[in-house]
């Protein structure tokens, strides 16, 4: 390709390699300015500053502006050093442990917050393998363990009706599972660990609180026919060691994020879904069932809470009778619906889709309870803990109104 | 492993106190060589072997040609390193592209084939690595250069990590000379070449991850929504941002890193956006590669000494075949194409204009001129089908058919915000370099923007996204 030829006076005083002080313009020239040439040792300029002494203040000036973050992060926004971030990497870390575990667990957001692991594994002695993933269709999940076949355990998917019934469309997951394979890679394992001590330490590493992610939520909505960031979905969650999630104690404790977080569940709100698209679902789930259980595996599906103010919105698009009901029926598969578990009613569902940090052990406790009674491969230990109830959750105000209010 | 990552952080204090200790010269550079491999292996260990493979082969080939007697025998050689190099990138990055379009041609012939799935992962940075090292063997091919005095010195220079998956594009003549000598950075080399490292970092985490990307998502990932002419021109302007950030990112970190060794590694860009015409526009994009395909491909197809017919068949050539060098995709074609067209058409018409010169506005009216154009070329490289090239062009000349509104304000703010900085820097600064501004720069204005460059990408954290050019 063309390229211009340096002036030879100009050549004549080129400097290779590194040089102090900057070079006048034009001096510094680049393999463009060298046509069918042997490259030279290239010029490195370094500006005539005091770049010991900025180098110092920048360093001290940035541990005192993070310092600050972090205090602010802590105290103002509310954030927790421990609360480690999830991430495809922490993801992949898991799912590969489940191909040896007896129980795992796949699906959306509900089943990811409504399972507390310490109370399954007290009960049961197993503690499984939590691979749901926030925003994400259980059914590429469901299909991701068929189609492997290293794994022979029961696989439980939890599913919110919306999501597990719509047309198309893996969600956030998709990330997730394409990463999969890279994920084990010792750039990514490193990069893990070094992130989780960090995060072990300091609050203000924090996906929901990035910079870029913070900055446009001013836009409430400025243009008409978009997804404005403010009305996205913040900060729901805290998550600990194997992806252990629960609610963020703000959600339950700030009106303000409350509200705003049920705000984000309109989302949920449309038009019914035709029913060929559940006898669809339906037959794909079915034969993702057949399988794991060809290989000596097995699935349950279970339906966690939602609160009656979202549950309205998803019986008015997709009533029990046309997609949960039908999926249990076509799958063969046992399933457990929270509206069967007693000790599942009347939880606190604090921005209405997900159990607040207390109740999801509650629930635990209850489908935990009937899992055992479902299948074989679950037993409730001999010195299990006494069942819990709503009321071992539930604040005694709460609980005085009246459960359609409770939320 | 990728510079913004924490495990390069921890990985470049060891080598950087490693190689500040008392160790021999040749002892720092095993410490490098072997850092270097490390720092490939983190991808994917098995992968080393086609680094062994390249480098082992390259210089014997180097070495039996030097020995050979008979220009024949040393065109052999030159041919085996050729054909070693491009079987590697080839197999690994064009055995699928290539397979699907035998399957695609057998089709319309009426053949149905289906062929096994390959399954080939792309090894990270084969394009770069195979072009330096083939510089190698060619630079000694066409006698430009002698070749490496030592293996190891040779090995370094094909695996320094600073440049070895994304560039920029080293010649041996510009790194093996600097492997010759002891090299410790001074006092003033380290800390500015921190300050690069920030102000790469800045570019890649902050704008192109943070601000820019979605942008370009909300558009060219929307899964059949149809863009207006505002959203698919905002998008395209935001990915314009994004590659420049990203890619001149990568290569400011990587000089930054090098200078903290004490080594010198050439400029990859030089404001581009500023650029007025598309001959100049080459001539500060991509240096080292734009600077390898003209010495490699585009004079030895003749260039410019065989009239205008063959200079300008020498031209397509050049940038059809650096199109394809970007990806296995015929939408990576088109982009050179495109290129290859306008960099004919500018001349042509300075051919026609010999006299013409411009004056302050004129230029500033064709560099927009320039970047608008180039903006064009980017739907091609950015979008993965030709259908979703046509959509955004189509959204771009306003004959969108019910487009829908794609991206926020908030986001669509920022994103013009950054680009529009970053043109009128580049225009600003086409004439000088970033060290003649920060010469005459007060040290508390450059120690302030180092402040806040270095505490945002630390807020923002940075989700341990791969530079787009890894996938090149």
């Amino acid at each position: 390709m063309p390229s211009s030829i340096s002036p030879s006076k100009a050549r004549k005083y080129e400097i290779h390699g590194t040089h102090e002080g900057a070079l006048p313009p034009g001096l510094r020239k680049t393999a463009s300015d060298r046509p069918g040439q042997a490259q030279p040792v290239p010029t490195r300029d370094i500006p005539t500053q005091p770049w010991a002494k900025i180098g110092a203040v920048v360093f001290v000036l940035v541990a005192l502006l993070l310092s600050l973050w972090e205090y602010e992060a802590r105290t103002w926004i509310g954030l927790h050093a421990g609360d480690i971030d999830d991430s495809p990497q922490s993801w992949a870390e898991q799912r590969r442990l489940a191909d040896s575990a007896p129980v795992a667990i796949v699906g959306d957001s509900r089943i990811l917050f409504d399972t507390d692991l310490d109370r399954f594994q007290q009960l049961t002695g197993i503690r499984p393998i939590q691979t749901a993933i926030v925003g994400t269709n259980a059914r590429a999940l469901l299909a991701s363990y068929a189609n492997d076949p290293g794994f022979h355990g029961l696989l439980i998917v939890g599913l919110a009706d919306l999501s597990y019934f719509r047309p198309e469309g893996v969600g956030l997951g998709e990330g997730y599972l394409k990463a999969y394979d890279k994920n084990d890679k010792p750039a990514q394992l490193s990069g893990l660990w070094i992130d989780r001590w960090l995060q072990r330490h300091l609050a203000f590493m924090d996906g929901d609180y990035r910079l870029s992610k913070w900055a446009i939520r001013f836009d409430r909505g400025l243009r008409p026919g978009t997804d404005s960031p403010y009305e996205d979905v913040w900060k729901l969650s805290e998550t600990v060691d194997n992806r252990q999630y629960y609610m963020w104690d703000k959600i339950e404790t700030d009106p303000f994020l409350r509200t705003h977080a049920r705000h984000a569940w309109n989302l949920f709100k449309g038009p019914p879904l035709p029913p060929a698209i559940a006898r669809q679902v339906v037959a794909n789930s079915a034969e993702a069932v057949r399988r794991i259980r060809a290989r000596g595996g097995d699935v349950i599906f279970i339906r966690p809470p939602s609160a009656p103010e979202l549950r309205k919105v998803e019986d008015g698009r997709l009533p029990r009778a046309k997609g949960w009901d039908l999926l249990i029926a076509g799958t063969h598969a046992k399933g457990i619906h929270f509206d069967d578990l007693p000790n599942a009613q009347g939880l606190v569902i604090p921005e209405w889709s997900h159990l607040s940090r207390k109740c999801a052990t509650v629930f635990t406790d209850a489908y935990v309870r009937r899992l055992t009674q479902l299948t074989p491969r679950l037993h409730l230990r001999a010195d299990a803990p006494p069942p819990l109830t709503p009321a071992d959750c539930v604040p005694r105000t709460v609980a005085a109104v009246p459960i359609a209010h409770r939320a | 492993m990728i510079f913004n990552s924490l495990t390069f952080i921890v990985f470049f204090a060891i080598v950087l106190a490693l190689h500040n200790m008392p160790f021999s010269w040749h002892q720092k550079k095993i410490n490098l060589l072997i850092a270097s491999y490390l720092f490939y292996a983190a991808w994917n260990p098995p992968f080393v072997a086609l680094l062994w493979i390249s480098t082992v082969v390259d210089w014997w080939a180097a070495q039996w040609m030097v020995r050979a007697k008979r220009e024949r025998t040393r065109r052999l050689w030159m041919l085996t390193s050729v054909v070693v190099n491009l079987g590697m990138l080839g197999y690994f990055k064009y055995g699928g592209f290539l397979m699907s379009n035998f399957v695609e041609i057998a089709g319309s012939l009426g053949i149905l084939y289906h062929p096994p799935n390959w399954d080939i992962v792309l090894p990270v940075g084969i394009s770069f690595y195979t072009f330096a090292t083939l510089s190698y063997t060619l630079d000694v091919y066409l006698r430009r250069s002698a070749p490496a005095g030592s293996f190891l010195n040779y090995a370094l220079f094909v695996t320094f990590f600073p440049h070895l998956v994304a560039g920029p594009i080293m010649r041996p003549t510009e790194l093996v000379p600097q492997f010759e000598t002891p090299r410790r950075a001074s006092t003033n080399q380290l800390f500015f070449g921190l300050a690069l490292l920030t102000l790469g970092m800045f570019q890649k985490v902050v704008l192109a991850d943070g601000f820019l990307a979605p942008v370009v998502e909300s558009v060219y990932d929307a899964h059949g929504k149809i863009p207006g002419m505002l959203d698919s021109w905002v998008a395209t302007l935001a990915f314009a941002g994004q590659i420049f950030c990203d890619f001149a990112g990568y290569s400011t970190s990587a000089i930054g890193v090098a200078l903290c060794l004490g080594f010198a590694m050439p400029d990859n860009f030089r404001f581009p956006y500023g650029a007025v015409g598309f001959s100049d526009f080459w001539r500060r994009w991509h240096i080292t590669l734009s600077s390898w395909l003209r010495d490699y491909l585009y004079i030895p197809l003749g260039g410019n000494r065989h009239g205008p017919a063959r200079t300008y068949a020498a031209l397509m050539g050049t940038m059809l075949l650096g199109g394809l060098w970007h990806g296995a995709n015929w939408t990576f074609v088109v982009w050179g194409g495109l290129h290859g067209l306008y960099l004919s058409a500018e001349r042509w018409l300075r051919a026609r204009f010999k006299g013409f010169t411009p004056g302050r506005l004129t230029l500033l009216g064709l560099a927009l001129l320039t970047f608008l154009l180039v903006n064009v070329t980017w739907v091609f490289f950015r979008a993965k089908t030709f259908a979703g090239a046509g959509t955004v062009l189509t959204g771009m000349s306003g004959l969108a058919a019910k487009p829908e509104p794609l991206i926020a304000a908030g986001p669509m703010i920022f994103a013009l915000a950054i680009v529009g900085g970053l043109f009128g820097t580049h225009v600003a600064m086409r004439n000088t370099t970033l060290e003649a501004v920060l010469q005459r720069t007060p040290a508390l204005i450059i120690g302030g923007v180092w402040t806040l460059m270095a505490f945002a990408v630390l807020v923002e954290q940075g989700q341990g996204n791969a530079f787009i050019y890894f996938a090149f």
